[in-house]
């Protein structure tokens, strides 16, 4: 009976979503002026299917839980001040807590603007601006792929790392003869709610996680009329878990400290990208009183993307992580385990290919497969499940994507 | 309101990049067309925050504004855009259908900029003189 309501409510929900998001679609193809209120959306539907592994469902079924819709809104309020807000409904399976997000909602103030220079302060709810793809990383069209590398933007931290309710600052800074330079600088904590916790730590914790305050900076350069474009990124986040006295855990506190670099080329026909990784994650408590962990994982990837023609892009990636970079066959994992833990949930790369292909400005459709080897980067991650996830599994997804 | 565009002989010009008079401006460098078309720049110098109106990404005018004039291609700004419009952090310029639109767009909108091609005389917009 609830299954069947649950269910009934999922369609309504997506008729209002489609019925909400059709209507701002012809307000928005109407609007040809400099209207001080923006509307735009996007929604996307596919197909995926694991062969190996739980990434998205326990049955290992051909799935249709490859949703995305969004929504948003900017409004000019005055020449310096503008608000802007996004809803979201994700539905990725195992990957994340499906559901309706509050995606950002915030009040941008243009504190200077001149030629060469500007300062943006971004209040509220925003979202991550440092990583290649973490504002657009479930923005459809607008990722390079439907399933992005899980070693830097791994599904099961989306809506921690997706940004914070705090501040961010932009600074834009154009030299005629240096290039553009952009630093950002952001602070803010996201609130966890218990099925985003049950996402990272299983059903069977009971406590809540909280997360503090976390930092994070970014810097990018690209010389003048260059096609690259460098980055440099650092991240500062904390979490405390309090548990509840019947539960098998125990209070804990986790720490991670990322810095990454990134380097991307954008050519005529040819692009490249690629980023790594170096994770420090620290875990005190939580399995036992006295747990103590500190691993310094490893990770990144290379992406070639070669368009076709304007409509049809093919792409291919390799990525590599490692939960610990002085253990990357995960033998001492498995050792630590008793032999519980395989070695192989120690690390997971990743070999993709597929193509995008554009019907119009506006809708497009992308396909892709991977071969997995290794599960680091499975929910959920404190507890590893090795009965149906193994070392070799295999992914492929279509997703048709429209947008305005 | 009928908008006086005066259109000679077949001649064919580069592009021409055109302003709303409350630009105040004569010229114009590369460098800073492509910061204002990549929302890098968004007050002209007299402080009138800068109303950018595109074709569509497949317009052939377009894309021959993207690569020979800005030296970028049609999809990274495309990238730029989304990215600022579906992340909260910024605005995309307002696309119109065609350049008639475009123009009057510019003429209608404080602080605009647009390109045209092909037309040897357009009333009440700032002409730009493009530098290196």
């Amino acid at each position: 009976m609830s299954m069947s309501l649950k269910l009934m409510n999922k369609y309504c929900y997506a008729f209002i979503c489609l019925s909400a998001l059709f209507t701002f679609s012809v307000l928005a193809a109407d609007d040809k002026s400099a209207n001080p209120l923006k509307v735009h959306g996007f929604i996307a539907q596919g197909i995926i299917d694991v062969d190996g592994s739980n990434f998205v469902n326990d049955d290992g079924e051909l799935s249709t839980e490859l949703t995305e819709i969004g929504l948003n809104t900017s409004y000019q309020l005055s020449d310096d001040f503008r608000f802007a807000a996004q809803a979201v409904y994700l539905n990725g399976g195992n990957r994340y807590n499906e559901g309706l997000r509050v995606d950002y909602f915030l009040i941008d103030w243009n504190a200077y603007s001149s030629e060469q220079w500007q300062a943006n302060l971004f209040v509220g709810r925003f979202k991550s601006p440092h990583w290649l793809y973490s504002s657009t990383r479930d923005i459809p069209f607008e990722r390079p792929s439907i399933i992005l590398p899980q070693g830097l933007y791994f599904d099961g931290f989306r809506d921690i790392a997706v940004g914070g309710d705090g501040a961010a600052f932009k600074l834009t800074y154009n030299n005629d003869e240096l290039g553009e330079f952009d630093f950002n600088f952001s602070r803010g904590k996201s609130p966890i709610k218990s099925e985003d916790a049950e996402v990272i730590l299983s059903k069977i914790s009971q406590g809540d996680i909280e997360h503090k305050l976390d930092s994070q900076v970014s810097v990018y350069w690209r010389p003048v009329f260059s096609q690259w474009r460098f980055g440099l990124t650092l991240l500062d986040s904390e979490f405390n878990y309090t548990s509840v006295s019947s539960e098998y855990y125990v209070d804990g506190e986790f720490q991670f400290q990322n810095y990454t670099i990134n380097a991307i080329y954008e050519g005529e026909q040819w692009e490249f990208t690629s980023e790594f990784l170096q994770t420090r994650f620290l875990t005190e408590g939580f399995y036992t009183a006295l747990f103590h962990q500190d691993n310094l994982g490893q990770g990144g990837y290379f992406q070639a993307r070669y368009k076709i023609d304007q409509k049809l892009t093919v792409i291919g990636r390799y990525e590599e992580f490692y939960a610990d970079k002085d253990d990357k066959k995960g033998h001492k994992l498995e050792e630590r385990s008793n032999g519980i833990v395989p070695s192989y949930f120690g690390f997971q790369n990743d070999a993709m290919l597929g193509f995008s292909y554009k019907f119009s400005n506006n809708l497009q459709i992308n396909a892709e497969h991977h071969w997995m080897k290794g599960a680091a980067r499975l929910n959920p991650i404190v507890l590893p499940n090795p009965q149906v996830n193994k070392e070799h599994w295999k992914v492929w997804a279509i997703q048709l994507m429209y947008w305005f | 309101m009928v908008f006086a565009i005066l259109i000679g002989s077949p001649v064919t010009h580069a592009i021409d990049v055109i302003t709303n008079i409350t630009a105040d401006t004569a010229s114009i460098t590369t460098a800073q067309l492509r910061r204002i078309y990549s929302m890098r720049q968004v007050k002209w110098a007299n402080g009138v925050p800068i109303a950018v109106f595109v074709l569509p990404s497949n317009n052939i005018l377009h894309q021959k504004f993207c690569k020979e004039t800005l030296r970028l291609f049609p999809y990274q700004l495309d990238r730029i855009w989304n990215k600022l419009t579906f992340s909260g952090m910024g605005i995309a310029p307002t696309p119109v259908s065609n350049m008639e639109e475009l123009i009057k767009a510019v003429k209608s909108t404080t602080g605009a900029i647009g390109y045209i091609e092909n037309i040897n005389e357009v009333s009440d917009v700032n002409v730009l003189k493009i530098d290196e």
